[in-house]
């Protein structure tokens, strides 16, 4: 009997778990989300103040996706469908979760975007990539699914700048097409004619390629980041100086990001925090933006000019790693030795430069009837000196000629005066 | 008579309750509403169907222990049904219910069976083990309970930089403040039990480490397959290079707290501790 009641006593302890589980999140600001798919973990969200993702490929069937805090605690997630694609939205307090998964006959693919309770960046970012998004059928996954049998976590550094990469993008692009450059005016986009905002997706189009391809870079390693690290840790100082510098441009990102949203803040009153500030509340935010306009696009102006430096020093430095991580550290090392080389040898070119301004000699016989006076002359104007003289043939002693030797000498019995030409005696 | 009478109305509710369920819900809020009114009987049934797929794999037995263990993974199916299930509508929830529990168990290994994984020894490892592979906070003080660390050894036994040990901090915290509790109360183990084990603890330390060895090996053996299958076991000098190297920071963590023979493979080549004898188990009860 004492069993009997020991089991009822953890039925209903069971039961009463269960049925607090929402009251009990325990999941602090900022700390990560455990991703897991088919009940296998396959990676986290970073669930800081940036947007973060996820990307897992190569997954035979996705069955079933979750989203766990540290805790333990179930968070959200779904069932995939047989083939075909599910999305849904996991909302975490003031965050979301985008959970997107797709099943074909190749295999499966997840796609999780870690959302953060919308900030000023992030909220402009949404209403361009709307605009865009009527102008180009967006499908994540399509642009960004590259087929290959791997998992691969883009939430890494480079992919984090290359969101950031995008924002700043959208901005330069902006600016040129309009005279009032400096502002992100929601009617400046929504009166826009066709063919700008034709420039415009196809210029984010042209985005999501890049960023493909600096996935494909990432994933063309057989252990995706972890590799990258161990490439760079390998790296001379060179190396790590690009990383610093990636480091740096994510600081400079994040700090302009931090400056404009505190300046926004105090010029108009943005509902934030408040679990999900939907549409209409950030456009009329953005509305009192423009109203505020010459004020703050002084400060955009300064802004601006601020991405364009970050965004060449993002640029660089991703060629940089890129690079990086093409080149194995030993060809590394070995293209430094080829530049040392190749700095002992500039003197030793340098030498030979210096025999070959030794004086170039040979030696003629003149035309019958030639006065000594036009021959002097002709030393002169070719800066020579005479030499010796031998059986009517004399030596003469000019700098080296720009022309070869044989060209030359052809060059000289060329001449009037001249009768025969060669190089010696 | 009164008994009975009790029980009818009990058959009577569950019938309706069951109706409900096998209706149409077309919200996931309407989703959460019916189903929150189920849990009990959702809770039976998810156990119900354990128990028989136990009976028909020859691994049952009629004992409170058997009884238990068809109730905590009726609850684990039922957690995961409640969370999963909303992003279902429209669905007949009892349907769908049903359909996740069976794909459940068509799988090759659904859950950790070892007779001896029963007893309150092997229920304590076999819970604790299975919580650290959804919660990192468990995965974490895996390494205290197999080990008796703190969190610095953890730090420095794993070789990790700033950033993360705040993070093994994090966790430790957690765990003692209520993270055992909740995993000591999910596997069923009473204050009895527990007071049990701590017991055969101190007074016959060697026995019941080597036989707590012995079970956690088949727990992490199961455990394991849900980490991510590029984490295979390594050899100390692979282990050697990625410490060194300074990468697989999350390959470390998890794998080295999941698989004792790696543990010792790679033991000494973290920070400071290689003239200490490789580590041996020595299970601890409490956080
Ligand atoms: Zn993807
Ligand atoms: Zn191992």
């Amino acid at each position: 009997m004492v069993q009997e009641e020991d089991l009822e006593l953890y039925r209903s302890q069971l039961l009463d778990s269960m049925s607090e589980r929402p009251s009990r999140s325990v999941r602090g600001p900022s700390d990560p989300i455990q991703v897991y798919v088919n009940e296998r973990r396959v990676g986290e969200l970073k669930g800081a103040e940036i947007e973060a993702t996820l990307h897992v490929h190569g997954v035979d069937h996705v069955e079933t996706v979750q989203l766990r805090t540290e805790d333990g605690q179930l968070l959200g997630g779904l069932v995939a469908p047989e083939s075909g694609f599910r999305t849904t939205r996991v909302q975490l307090s003031a965050d979301t979760v985008e959970l997107c998964v797709q099943n074909t006959v190749q295999g499966g693919s997840l796609s999780a975007v870690f959302i953060p309770a919308p900030s000023f960046w992030n909220r402009a970012w949404t209403i361009l990539a709307n605009v865009a998004d009527r102008w180009m059928v967006r499908r994540p996954e399509s642009t960004m699914a590259y087929g290959v049998r791997a998992v691969v976590f883009t939430q890494a550094l480079l992919a984090v700048a290359v969101v950031g990469l995008a924002a700043d993008r959208v901005m330069i692009w902006i600016a040129p097409e309009h005279t009032v450059t400096s502002t992100v005016r929601t009617e400046a986009l929504r009166t826009a004619s066709v063919a700008e905002i034709g420039q415009l997706s196809k210029q984010l189009g042209e985005l999501r390629a890049m960023q493909t391809k600096v996935g494909e870079a990432l994933q063309s390693q057989e252990k995706g980041m972890t590799l990258l690290h161990q490439t760079m840790a390998r790296l001379s100082s060179t190396q790590e100086s690009v990383a610093s510098s990636v480091v740096m441009v994510k600081e400079e990102m994040e700090k302009r990001q931090e400056g404009s949203e505190s300046e926004i803040d105090r010029s108009v009153q943005i509902p934030v925090g408040r679990g999900g500030v939907d549409q209409e509340q950030f456009e009329t935010a953005i509305h009192g933006l423009a109203a505020d306009n010459d004020r703050l696009s002084k400060q955009i102006a300064g802004l601006e000019e601020h991405n364009r430096t970050v965004t060449a020093k993002l640029q660089m430095a991703i060629a940089h790693v890129a690079k990086a991580v093409e080149q194995s550290p030993e060809r590394v090392v070995a293209r430094e030795i080829d530049m040392a080389r190749k700095h002992q040898r500039s003197p030793v070119a340098d030498n030979r430069q210096g025999t070959q301004a030794q004086p170039f000699l040979f030696w003629v016989t003149f035309s019958e009837g030639t006065t000594q006076e036009s021959i002097d002359q002709w030393v002169n104007e070719m800066k020579g000196h005479k030499g010796a003289i031998n059986e009517g043939w004399q030596e003469v002693q000019i700098l080296p000629p720009p022309v070869p030797p044989d060209l030359f000498l052809e060059q000289i019995k060329g001449e009037k005066i001249i009768k025969e030409a060669r190089l010696n005696h | 008579m009164q008994n009975t009478l009790r029980t009818s109305h009990i058959i009577a509710d569950r019938t309706s309750t069951v109706s409900r369920l096998e209706e149409v819900v077309s919200t996931s809020d309407e989703f959460d509403q019916v189903v929150a009114q189920a849990l009990p009987l959702l809770l039976d049934r998810a156990a119900g169907y354990t128990k028989r797929f136990l009976r028909e794999t020859g691994q049952w037995n009629d004992d409170i222990e058997h009884e238990k263990f068809a109730l905590r993974w009726g609850a684990e199916y039922l957690e995961r049904f409640l969370v999963c299930g909303r992003t279902e509508v429209p669905c007949r929830p009892l349907f769908l219910f049903d359909s996740l529990v069976a794909k459940q168990h068509s799988k090759p290994e659904p859950f950790c069976y070892h007779p001896d994984l029963l007893k309150p020894l092997g229920r304590f490892l076999d819970g604790l083990v299975a919580r650290a592979v959804v919660s990192r906070d468990a995965l974490i003080a895996l390494y205290h309970h197999s080990y008796g660390w703190g969190a610095g050894d953890v730090i420095a036994v794993t070789g990790l930089n700033g950033l993360e040990s705040q993070r093994i901090y994090k966790n430790f915290r957690r765990w003692r403040e209520s993270g055992w509790q909740r995993t000591i109360d999910e596997m069923g183990l009473t204050k009895t039990e527990l007071a049990e084990l701590e017991n055969q603890r101190q007074r016959h330390r060697q026995r019941f480490n080597t036989e707590a060895e012995r079970l956690i090996r088949v727990a992490q053996g199961h455990y394991r397959k849900s980490e991510p299958d590029h984490y295979p076991c390594l050899s100390r000098s692979q282990w050697g290079e990625m410490f060194s190297q300074g990468y697989g920071c999350d390959y470390r963590i998890w794998h080295l707290a999941l698989c004792l023979d790696c543990m010792q493979a790679a033991w000494g080549l973290g920070s400071s501790e290689s003239s200490v004898e490789k580590p041996r188990l020595e299970l601890q009860v409490r956080p």
